[in-house]
């Protein structure tokens, strides 16, 4: 009966066609657009905050592919992010080399240590892999205090070596990571359309079905956290350009929380829209909850859960939206 | 290359799981340019004897080969490479991934295309997922689904859904085909359309074998079926042999009359 009635095909409203025209890549060419127009609009705070909205979106979208193509969560992310970031803060500030160099540098360290983690965790899923990959995150600050001669300790690394030299500094902090934002989506955008991507989620769902097919789960796992480790890297260079500074405060165990809880809120979603608002979760609740002193935590979660709500009744409340106009 | 060499052989395969024995010592000889049938009651262990020729199972005695090379200890992936693949009892399509795509996955093994063309359009992945489109496509559409390459696997019924991981299967031109339960869900129309299907599919270098309980499609398609109960061949044979053995027709009555 219901399947009848929803293989009708309903008269083409004005709403319909318009939404008909929103594919996925006309959305993100609009969306793209208004953002290189955003910073003539808004001040420097507002652009330098947006800017790392966009570095912490790649972040998100690390952990989301992840979950999307290994089907594994991940609360360690800030080892790549941090390992992308002191590329990038100890190639500038002790051999002055900008981004053409560092950002190459770590892409390359991030896959090479997605690598290495996953083979050792190679058969581990679930909560035990997650588990592991916490034990990552807590030994980044110790890490890094550890080689205070390259990363400066406590203190910090100052990025000032432009990317383009002679263009505004503050314009290229936002460019820049807007730049990486949308590359990096669009190489994942191609990732899923394949032989390796697809080759990916069919291990993810059908491990057998995949290895009857020539692709080794093990091959499958380490591909995987070998993209994320490199997307998490690339995310933490943007982040030291954009940001402007690199210290042990912004790797700590709590910021892989938020890459996870980014990831969550934007529905473990890889388009350019979805990872932008994981990235906008990550960096501006913080933010605006901060005037709240003690409250911060019960409101972030309560922030958290609002969305979380949100997205489970999304389906339900779209049924009903149809039903009535398909009445009404 | 002769009927006799290309044939995928097993001997004594033996399989427990826990004290329990699923497969007591079994020899087979699936021989190419035959389609074999497999049949037996619920539980009789034929989806673990595909699973041991496969890989997916390892058994604890007997050795398997294909064309005279052991397969022993090779993992799912490398018997893939040479060509030996399966349709699964319950689909195992991926829901993320169109019909369409979920056909190119059997030609996954045949791909060239590095990690580069993975992330930038370069002109090697295209060619090869395009490639790899058309095959799928052509694959489709000999099994009767022309249209559907588009759809995702959950907005079909079900018995389209088996069709297409028939055409997983066949689409990388297998040397070794292993379907299990092809026609099970299928309407009269599909499993017709199944039939001619597999029939076009033999060639001399095609080792088929066919789990399935639709006994008119196992006996109008078969060239030697293999009975198997409780983990033990009880007849092997031409249909007319098979069906006239007075064991095959005990199993098969005394199972008509617990239903
Ligand atoms: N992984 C496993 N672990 C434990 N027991 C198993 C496993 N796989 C199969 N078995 C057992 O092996 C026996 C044979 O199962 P199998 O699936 O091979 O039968 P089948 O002939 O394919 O039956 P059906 O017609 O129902 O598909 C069953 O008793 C089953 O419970
Ligand atoms: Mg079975």
């Amino acid at each position: 009966m219901s399947d009848q009635v929803s293989h009708m095909p309903s008269p083409p409203s004005a709403l319909s066609r318009l939404s008909g025209l929103a594919t996925p890549g006309v959305t993100a060419v609009v969306l793209v657009t208004l953002l290189l127009f955003l910073p003539a609009l808004l001040g420097g705070s507002w652009t330098f905050t947006l800017g790392l909205c966009f570095a912490n979106s790649i972040g998100v979208l690390a952990v989301s592919l992840l979950v999307r193509y290994g089907g594994e969560v991940s609360i360690g992310h800030t080892f790549f992010t941090a390992l992308g970031a002191y590329s990038v803060g100890v190639l500038d500030t002790r051999y002055g080399i900008s981004l053409w160099a560092s950002v190459p540098l770590a892409l390359v360290l991030g896959v090479a240590f997605g690598l290495l983690f996953a083979w050792p965790s190679r058969n581990l899923h679930g909560i035990y892999l997650a588990v592991t990959t916490l034990a990552l995150a807590l030994a980044v600050p110790e890490m890094i205090n550890n080689f205070d001669g390259l990363t400066g300790g406590y203190e910090g690394l100052y990025v000032a070596t432009p990317f383009l030299p002679g263009v505004d500094m503050g314009a290229q902090r936002y460019y820049v990571a807007l730049a990486m934002l949308v590359l990096v989506c669009f190489a994942v955008a191609r990732l899923r359309l394949s032989r390796q991507g697809m080759a990916l989620l069919l291990a993810k769902t059908h491990p057998a079905a995949a290895d009857a097919f020539g692709t080794r789960r093990v091959w499958a796992r380490i591909s995987v956290m070998g993209i994320s480790g490199g997307v998490g890297a690339l995310c933490g260079a943007t982040l030291a350009f954009s940001g402007s500074t690199v210290s042990p405060g912004g790797f700590t165990f709590w910021q892989a929380i938020f890459l996870l809880v980014g990831s969550v809120v934007s529905f473990y979603g890889l388009s350019l829209p979805r990872v932008l608002i994981g990235g906008a979760f990550v960096t501006l609740v913080p933010q605006l909850l901060s005037a709240s002193g003690a409250w911060i935590p019960v409101l972030y979660g309560l922030a958290l859960l609002g969305m979380i709500l949100i997205g489970h009744y999304m389906p339900r409340i779209r049924k009903a939206l149809n039903r009535n106009r398909e009445t009404g | 290359m002769d009927q006799m060499t290309n044939a995928l052989r097993g001997e004594g395969i033996a399989l427990s799981f826990g004290g329990i024995k699923v497969l007591k010592g079994l020899d087979v000889d699936f021989r190419a340019g035959e389609i074999t049938g497999l049949i037996g009651p619920n539980g009789a262990g034929k989806t673990s004897l595909f699973n041991c020729l496969t890989g997916a199972y390892s058994p604890q005695k007997g050795t398997i080969s294909y064309a005279g090379q052991p397969l022993n200890g090779l993992p799912p992936a490398a018997r893939a490479a040479r060509g030996i693949v399966r349709s699964f009892q319950h689909v195992a399509l991926c829901p993320d991934l169109t019909v369409r795509e979920n056909v190119m996955m059997g030609l996954a093994r045949t791909g060239t295309a590095g990690w580069l063309s993975a992330f930038l359009p370069l002109p090697r992945g295209r060619q090869e997922r395009s490639d790899m489109a058309r095959a799928a496509d052509a694959a489709l559409a000999d099994l009767g689904l022309p249209d559907v390459g588009d759809r995702h696997p959950g907005e079909l019924p079900p018995g389209m859904q088996r069709l297409v991981e028939i055409a997983r299967a066949v689409v990388g031109k297998p040397s070794v085909l292993m379907l299990d339960e092809p026609a099970a869900g299928l309407n009269n129309a599909e499993t017709q359309d199944l039939t001619a299907a597999l029939r076009k599919l033999v060639s001399p270098d095609l080792v088929m074998v066919v789990v399935e309980h639709d006994m008119d499609l196992v006996m109008s398609i078969c060239d030697r079926i293999y009975v198997l109960n409780f983990g033990e061949f009880v007849a092997v044979g031409s249909p007319a042999e098979v069906r006239s053995n007075p064991d095959v027709i005990r199993i098969y009555l005394g199972s008509d009359e617990d239903e």
